[in-house]
């Protein structure tokens, strides 16, 4: 699926200079789940940010689909972005002026689909999530675990290849953690490529792999025995 | 896509209810000035407009130039111009002639005062009247008939057919009856010649008339001439002068031509008569001014928008980032927030146009103007507004279109702490152009007010309150209408001129002064004994001239005409002029004064009067030298009881009606002559407040809107103030400063603006008020409370909450 190599990410004001990443050397294939694992300030969100095209690296390669996209301009990588990355939050980032409805078909909207379809796939997927008795409200309207159901169901309505997540039970408690966990298994077990950033080791678990970063750099990886 | 757009719109509009309202609030107060500015100056520009051919008519206009004083501009010229003109000039089509009056008509029985125009016959056919009945060709041809406008038509007749009905008109001193030949269309109402009753000239009416003469003397038509098409106007209007040098007699005497006097003619165009003529009603330069008003209004308005969208983009930044995130491009961010701002200008326009409608009437009265606006008449002003809303729209969602577009979705979605784009300084920079404007606007109508009012309390040098100035007294009946009216015993004095005061006067006459030196010229004006005490103008020497043998120049009826000798009074610039260091030392001089340059007497000065203003208010009162001559009485100014005023004017129309069963009485009230003058300023005046206060509330609610932004984003550092010890006045007085910075710096750019613009207004004025810089400081000081008013509740409410709630809030 992706492949980063020696990618570094270095931020720089007027005075500091901070390595964020440093020569990270990660490889994920199709389908898999990989959990990134790490303290605060390693450089987690920034590696996912990079791998989700949201942001650029200072060196090194970022191969994705068998495409260099290091060097791409921000619409090239947004093209290529929307066609294959679902994204998840931990503060879901709903639009609090659109439905639920509409906070998923917004997915859609830049894919030139027709309405009809649109519809469709929105009214499918929220089967899917158990959302659907929600559709016409608003976000403030939904609990913590519903609105993150929403934003699941956001993440996957374009029938993306991956799906980047980024403490997606951070603001959520345990049992709505559970049921998030859970539609990403399902997910992951469809085919879809999960990676996912998390500080719960429980979560972690439901990855097969987990890469530890420390200060921009991979320190372990692991992989979880199958079943 | 366009519904997920609007949804969006619409939604941010009705959740951030206050935000949405002063957006487009403001914006649709400032469009609305600015649509009523442009429709006001439009209606100015288009006067004359409907004139068929009106890009070839002329009106050819006289300007008597003298040596020693100003020219005298007037809208006539002489009469044997006309012939002179077409000799002259082949490119000449066409020439057409009219003079003006009120005269009386009869109609069963019933007087009314009529204003006529005195026409040749080519007149409506010159003009394109539109005839309703009668025929054009032939229906001035006939000196017993009448042309009569729709409405005349309707007045006289109701609705009987008005053709080949008769009037009568009140011509030297009998009924004559004229037949309605013609009937034609209502003249417009912005045209500087609504001529509704049309007579075909006839100069028999006008023989024996003082000013009527058929040489150079007087400018007696009105003259408009017709050019052929492609005609080079200029070149026309530059030998003009060749002509006047070729043609006038040199060395005649005269009232308004002779030696020492020069003449010179323009041609104007009749569309540029209201704006640009001798005689223009109306100003081009405020005009202009107001144009440019309309522009820094809706500015204001815009940056106001501006400004409130980019304080308001942490509210929209994570839906820009979702929508990147799922693939918008720059270009449909773009797209969504122009086409966001400009449905919002829009709408906002649609406000505007209904305020502009309701607002129209009061608007109207509130000017004395007739503008309108009537969008489905006019599919092209129409098209020019939504012009207007789109234009609007774009320039003032460009900037937060701009961030939008440049956003990255990762600085807001993986980070808390809210963008501030643009930093404080394009803020603070659009807050200091706004309020620069609403203070110099503030600061230019205080003085344009205050110079209006200190010009209407002007000494007059007269009394022209309770003064009624009747006209058609130049008659041998007249002796008997003032003894009559004096009779009554609220009619307190009677006062005789050939003019009255604010009319200026036409006679120039020369003195030597006592220096010796050259000739001066003084002002003429021919009074009767009692002009003084009914003006109550002060002596201040000597004493007012009475019916005295030796106080006449000239009695009525008289066959020798001037006297050799009269005793005359002269005012104190007059004794300056004439050499005397105070008015004391004038009376009793004597010195031959020159009438014209072929007729003199000698002069006795009696007594010297206060300067009082006669021509315009706006100009320094002239030397002036009085003098009786019963032939020129035409004014009589009647001073009545100030509290009996109705009785005494009802005795007035009564002692008329006895003495001059003929006509009807016709009276002006000198203090709305004196009032009228002051018309235009006092509508200027009028106008600035109008719009500065419009300019101010705009401002307002973008500082109102920037602060509660402001206060919101502040909350946690003032949170952290509190705790560190500062209390309720040091948070309110920190806010209160961070806006008070922008507004007095505004006043330091608005200041000199405005000290520009006043001192150049204020020059126009031989009496006018100094600038000081108090009201400087004042509107500056009144701009920043007006500001702190805006701003001080946001302040209060936030120095007011308790930190730990701050605090807790991110």
């Amino acid at each position: 699926m992706l492949k980063l190599h020696n990618l570094s990410k270095v931020y720089r004001t007027d005075e500091v200079e901070t390595a964020a990443l440093n020569n990270v050397n990660i490889e994920i294939g199709s389908g898999e789940f990989v959990a990134i694992m790490g303290p605060s300030g390693c450089g987690k969100s920034t590696l996912l940010n990079i791998i989700g095209m949201l942001d650029s690296p200072s060196s090194g390669d970022y191969i994705f689909m068998d495409e260099n996209v290091a060097g791409y301009a921000e619409s090239k990588l947004s093209n290529i972005r929307k066609r294959n990355i679902g994204f998840i939050f931990q503060s879901f980032n709903l639009i609090d002026e659109l439905t639920v409805e509409e906070n998923i078909e917004l997915a859609l909207l830049y894919h030139n689909i027709p309405t009809a379809e649109r519809r469709e796939r929105v009214a499918h997927v929220m089967d899917k999530v158990g959302i659907a008795h929600r559709a016409k409200h608003m976000p403030s309207q939904l609990s913590g675990g519903q609105q993150q159901r929403v934003a699941v169901a956001r993440a996957v309505v374009g029938d993306q290849a991956m799906i980047l997540a980024d403490e997606p039970t951070g603001n959520l408690d345990s049992a709505h953690g559970q049921e998030v966990m859970e539609m990403l298994q399902a997910l992951n077990d469809d085919g879809t490529t999960i990676v996912m950033v998390t500080h719960s080791p429980a979560h972690a678990d439901y990855a097969r792999r987990t890469i530890n970063l420390f200060d921009g750099q991979v320190v372990t990886e692991n992989l979880r025995e199958a079943g | 896509m366009f519904e997920n757009y609007l949804n969006t719109a619409l939604r941010n509009l009705i959740r951030h209810k206050l935000f949405s309202f002063i957006n487009i609030a403001g914006l649709a107060v400032g469009l609305a000035a600015f649509i009523i500015i442009l429709l006001f100056v439009r209606d100015e520009f288009a006067w004359d407009d409907h004139w068929a051919n009106g890009e070839n008519i002329y009106r050819v206009e006289t300007t008597i130039e003298f040596p020693v004083r100003e020219d005298r501009p007037t809208s006539s010229t002489v009469d044997p111009l006309k012939d002179i003109f077409l000799d002259t000039y082949s490119e000449i089509e066409d020439i057409a002639r009219y003079m003006s009056f009120s005269i009386t008509l009869r109609k069963d029985g019933e007087l009314y005062n009529q204003p006529i125009a005195l026409a040749e016959a080519n007149f409506t056919k010159f003009f394109g009247q539109k005839y309703i009945e009668g025929d054009p060709e032939t229906a001035l041809l006939d000196l017993n008939n009448v042309v009569i406008s729709e409405r005349v038509a309707k007045k006289y007749f109701g609705d009987e057919t008005a053709l080949d009905q008769t009037l009568s008109f009140r011509i030297g001193g009998e009924f004559r009856p004229f037949r309605v030949a013609g009937v034609i269309e209502d003249p417009v109402v912005d045209t500087h010649m609504p001529v509704e009753v049309i007579l075909p000239y006839n100069r028999e009416y006008l023989v024996g008339s003082r000013w009527f003469t058929e040489d150079w003397r007087f400018a007696i038509w009105a003259m408009y001439v017709r050019v052929q098409e492609g005609t080079d106007v200029d070149a026309l209007q530059a030998d003009l002068p060749n002509l006047v040098n070729r043609h006038m007699p040199k060395n005649v005497g005269g009232q308004e031509t002779g030696a020492e006097r020069g003449m010179r003619l323009d041609l104007v165009s009749i569309k540029d008569i209201y704006l640009y003529s001798n005689t223009a009603a109306g100003d081009a330069q405020t005009l202009y001014g107001f144009v440019f008003i309309a522009f820094l209004i809706l500015a204001i308005a815009i940056a106001n928008f501006l400004n409130l969208s980019m304080a308001r983009v942490a509210y929209r930044a994570r839906e820009v980032a979702m929508r990147k995130v799922v693939g918008a491009t720059r270009g449909q961010i773009v797209r969504q927030f122009l086409s966001e701002s400009i449905f919002l200008a829009v709408l906002a326009l649609v406000i505007a146009l209904t305020i502009v409608e309701l607002s129209l009437p009061y608007y109207n009265a509130f000017l004395s103007v007739v503008v309108d606006l009537s969008l489905m008449n006019e599919p092209s002003l129409l098209l020019l507004f939504v012009v207007l809303g789109i234009g609007v729209g774009l320039s003032a969602g460009s900037a937060h279109s701009l961030y939008f577009s440049l956003l990255k979705p990762r600085d807001v979605l993986y980070n808390n702490s809210s963008p501030n784009p643009g930093g404080n300084m394009l803020r603070m920079g659009l807050v200091v152009a706004q309020f620069s404007i609403s203070v110099a606007l503030m600061t230019i109508a205080f003085y344009v007010n205050k110079q209006t009012e200190y010009a209407s309390r002007l000494d007059l040098g007269f009394n022209p309150e309770n003064l009624i100035v009747v006209s058609g007294t130049n008659n041998d009946k007249s002796e008997a209408f003032k003894n009559r009216i004096l009779e009554n015993p609220f009619v307190l004095s009677v006062g005789r001129s050939s003019d009255v005061p604010t009319e200026g006067s036409e006679d120039r006459l020369q003195m030597r002064p006592v220096t010796g030196g050259d000739l001066v010229t003084l002002d003429g004006l021919p009074t009767g004994p009692d002009f003084f005490n009914a003006y109550q103008i002060p002596l201040l020497a000597g004493r007012y001239l009475t019916e005295d043998e030796q106080d006449t120049l000239r009695k009525r009826n008289s066959q020798t005409g001037y006297n050799q000798s009269a005793n005359i009074v002269i005012n104190a610039a007059g004794a300056r002029l004439l050499g005397f260091n105070d008015p004391t030392s004038a009376v009793g001089h004597s010195a031959s004064v020159n009438l014209s340059t072929d007729t003199s007497f000698e002069a006795r000065i009696v007594g010297v009067v206060k300067d009082f203003h006669f021509d315009s208010l706006k100009a320094v009162i002239r030397p002036g030298i009085y003098y009786i001559d019963y032939v020129r009485q035409s004014d009589m100014s009647v001073r009545v009881d100030a509290v009996n005023r109705d009785a005494a004017i009802t005795a007035i129309t009564q002692a008329w009606r006895e003495i001059y069963p003929d006509s009807l009485l016709q009276y002006r009230d000198m203090a709305n002559l004196v009032e009228r003058q002051y018309q235009t300023d006092t509508r200027l005046g009028d106008v600035l407040t109008l719009f500065t206060v419009l300019a101010t509330i705009i401002s307002c609610l973008g500082l109102y809107g920037l602060a509660s932004f402001t206060v919101e984003r502040r909350t946690k550092e003032i949170g952290l103030r509190k705790v560190l010890g500062a209390n309720l006045k040091d948070i309110v007085g920190l806010l209160l400063w961070q806006f008070s910075k922008p507004i007095l710096i505004a006043n330091l750019i608005a200041w000199p603006v405005a000290y520009y613009f006043v001192s150049d207004w204020l020059n126009g004025y031989a009496y006018r008020i100094d600038l000081d810089a108090m009201p400087f400081i004042l509107t500056g000081l009144l701009a920043l409370v007006i500001g702190w008013a805006t701003v001080a509740g946001h302040a209060f409410l936030v120095a007011n909450i308790k930190p730990s709630k701050t605090l807790r809030y991110e």
